[in-house]
């Protein structure tokens, strides 16, 4: 069967549009890409150049020596810098599109129960695995767009605030690269996936939101406290944790395919 | 091959209990199907099945020699619905409303333009066609659905509640264009609803659910026939008739009951031309009579008549079960 991408972009499309258009959606979700991505980079490089020389070696003294040698390697004045926006910062971003797929979702899979369309969606002609491409691309292309976008700003501001000191470009960094093109569109389908599941269960995208942020956040804490307990994320377990996510975002997303269809999604109008 | 709407046996069950039970009937094409009956009768549920949203648990359906329930996607593609909320998103301007219908149903092309305003026109929505959705009034918002399942000229249109929550003045509005919609290249039309006006002008048979069950299915005069012995009449004497003029009318052949009414007197006559005897002896007489017209039985005459009947009967032991199935 082939996929009508005539009606899955019309879709897309149209919850695009319409999402821009709703404020209280839009906002937060472009406030706290910009808090992570835009003033947390900017700050640490002023205080940098404010302040050079923070005793960094300090923070790293629980982490083995070969983790922390890139960093103390480097001459003092610039440690600080490349410890945040380098490293720190890293696992810290994932919330962006963790978070953009998640609000997406909820309201493309759950809005369209509040907004009362459903009904009418699943009298039209589109086919039950369209709806649900088209669902999916509504919350994962504007969450990996954000993400992107939000990663260019923040190399431009990271290097930008931080050249009195670094006088070079030191980001993206490898590990960056790891994040932004495997681990980040891995979290974007894992916050999907519970959305999707969630949805099923809720009937506005409050309820949706609230529910999925009960599962979710447990998953960040979870994440941040074992990436702050590694303090460093290296190369390596970047990569693994970005497979771990993708198994894991993969088989919920294929339970939620299995249960989407018109029958069962009538029966929650 | 039957392009209308056959059903047989068509059994939809919920966690709550039935949603619709043992649905048989037949609508041929180009007809107008009112499905009657209170809130929780089934005619959600019934739309539902025949559009194959939902599936059956027993019996089948074919609509325009398709059934819904395996070839539902290919169905979708000719039938058009109007769901009770409209389902338009608050969020767009009607003619954003209609261009995402459109593209969903692939049509697209220099055409839709064209097409998308003469339907906003038609539907008088011409005016507010760029603004958002968000404002309308439930009137709007039903044309703007009726516009939008037309899009595509689809040969099967289901109506549910298509006057539910409208005032007066865009009830008759929505029904008038209801009525040109049936009258197009024979159209086959389900009207869903429990306002039994609308239905009495538009439709050429009425099937009445109540709780799932269909209760009562044909045409509203044969459905009569059955209820009623004869025809009703009316006489207008000017004034309420006395008991002479009644024994007047009593005694003419073929007038099976008679009695008072505000402007005259209400009579039950075995036909049509038994009411040229009652003038002529009514005049004889010395009345004056104003007018003696046949009063056929509305739709809404014949719902209640059921109705009541059901609810005389629901106090007697019930009726045998007509499958023969021990109880
Ligand atoms: N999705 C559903 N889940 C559970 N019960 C349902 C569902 N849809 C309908 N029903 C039940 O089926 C019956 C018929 O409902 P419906 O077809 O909506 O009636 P109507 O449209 O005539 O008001 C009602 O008792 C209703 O509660
Ligand atoms: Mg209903």
């Amino acid at each position: 069967m082939r996929t009508d991408w005539t009606a899955v972009w019309g879709v897309v499309a149209k919850d695009l549009r319409a999402v821009v258009r709703s404020k209280s959606v839009v906002i937060p979700m472009l406030a706290v890409p910009v808090l992570l991505m835009v003033f947390l980079p900017g700050a640490i490089g002023l205080a940098a150049r404010a302040a050079p020389g923070v005793q960094v070696e300090r923070l790293l003294g629980d982490v083995p020596g070969d983790l922390a040698r890139p960093i103390l390697d480097l001459p003092v004045e610039e440690q600080l810098i490349v410890l945040v926006n380098g490293y720190l910062l890293a696992p810290l971003f994932l919330i962006v599109p963790l978070m953009v797929s998640a609000v997406l979702a909820a309201d493309a899979f759950a809005g369209e129960k509040e907004r009362k369309t459903l009904e009418s969606l699943l009298h039209s002609s589109i086919r039950d695995r369209d709806l649900f491409l088209a669902k999916f691309l509504s919350a994962f292309l504007p969450a990996l767009a954000v993400s992107w976008f939000g990663f260019l700003a923040f190399v431009v501001v990271a290097n930008g605030v931080a050249w009195p000191v670094m006088g070079r470009i030191f980001v993206p960094t490898r590990l960056w690269g790891v994040m932004i093109l495997w681990v980040a569109p891995a979290v974007a389908t894992l916050g999907l996936a519970v959305m999707v599941r969630v949805s099923a269960r809720t009937h506005t995208a409050q309820e949706a939101n609230q529910l999925g942020g009960a599962v979710i956040l447990p998953l960040i804490f979870l994440a941040v406290g074992q990436s702050t307990g590694l303090l460093l994320v290296t190369l390596p377990i970047a990569v693994g944790i970005g497979a771990v996510i993708w198994a894991v975002a993969l088989l919920l997303l294929r339970g939620g395919v299995k249960r989407f269809t018109r029958d069962a999604l009538v029966a929650q109008v | 091959m039957h392009d209308g709407i056959v059903t047989d046996g068509l059994t939809r069950l919920f966690p709550g209990g039935v949603g619709l039970a043992d649905l048989s009937l037949e609508v041929a094409s180009g007809e107008v199907l009112a499905l009657l009956g209170p809130n929780g009768a089934g005619k959600t549920t019934t739309v539902r099945l025949l559009n194959g949203v939902l599936r059956p648990d027993r019996g089948h359906a074919r609509v325009l020699g398709l059934d819904p329930a395996t070839h539902g996607d290919e169905l979708r593609r000719r039938t058009g619905v109007l769901t009770e909320h409209a389902g338009l998103d608050d969020r767009l301007t009607a003619r954003e409303n209609l261009h995402y219908a459109a593209r969903i149903r692939g049509i697209t092309g220099p055409a839709v333009e064209a097409r998308i305003g003469e339907l906003l026109d038609r539907f008088g929505m011409g005016e507010r066609a760029d603004q958002p959705v968000r404002g309308a009034s439930t009137g709007q918002r039903k044309r703007l659905g009726l516009a939008r399942s037309l899009l595509h000229d689809p040969e099967v249109l289901f109506l549910d509640e298509p006057t539910s929550g409208l005032d007066p003045t865009a009830t008759r509005d929505v029904v008038e264009l209801i009525g040109s919609l049936a009258t197009e290249h024979g159209r086959t039309i389900v009207l869903a609803t429990h306002f039994l006006g609308e239905a009495g002008r538009l439709a050429d048979r009425m099937a009445v659910l109540d709780r799932g069950e269909l209760v009562a299915y044909g045409r509203p005069a044969d459905l009569a026939d059955d209820l009623w012995d004869g025809l009703e009449a009316e006489v207008d004497l000017g004034a309420r008739a006395t008991t002479e003029q009644l024994d007047v009318v009593a005694a003419v052949a073929g007038v099976h009951t008679v009695e008072p009414s505000p402007a005259g007197a209400v009579l039950r006559v075995a036909g049509r031309d038994v009411l040229p005897h009652v003038v002529a002896r009514l005049v004889g007489a010395g009345a004056p009579v104003y007018a003696a017209v046949p009063r056929p039985p509305t739709l809404e005459d014949v719902y209640f008549e059921i109705e009541a009947r059901r609810a005389a009967s629901a106090g007697l032991p019930p009726a045998p079960d007509p499958r023969g199935v021990p109880t």
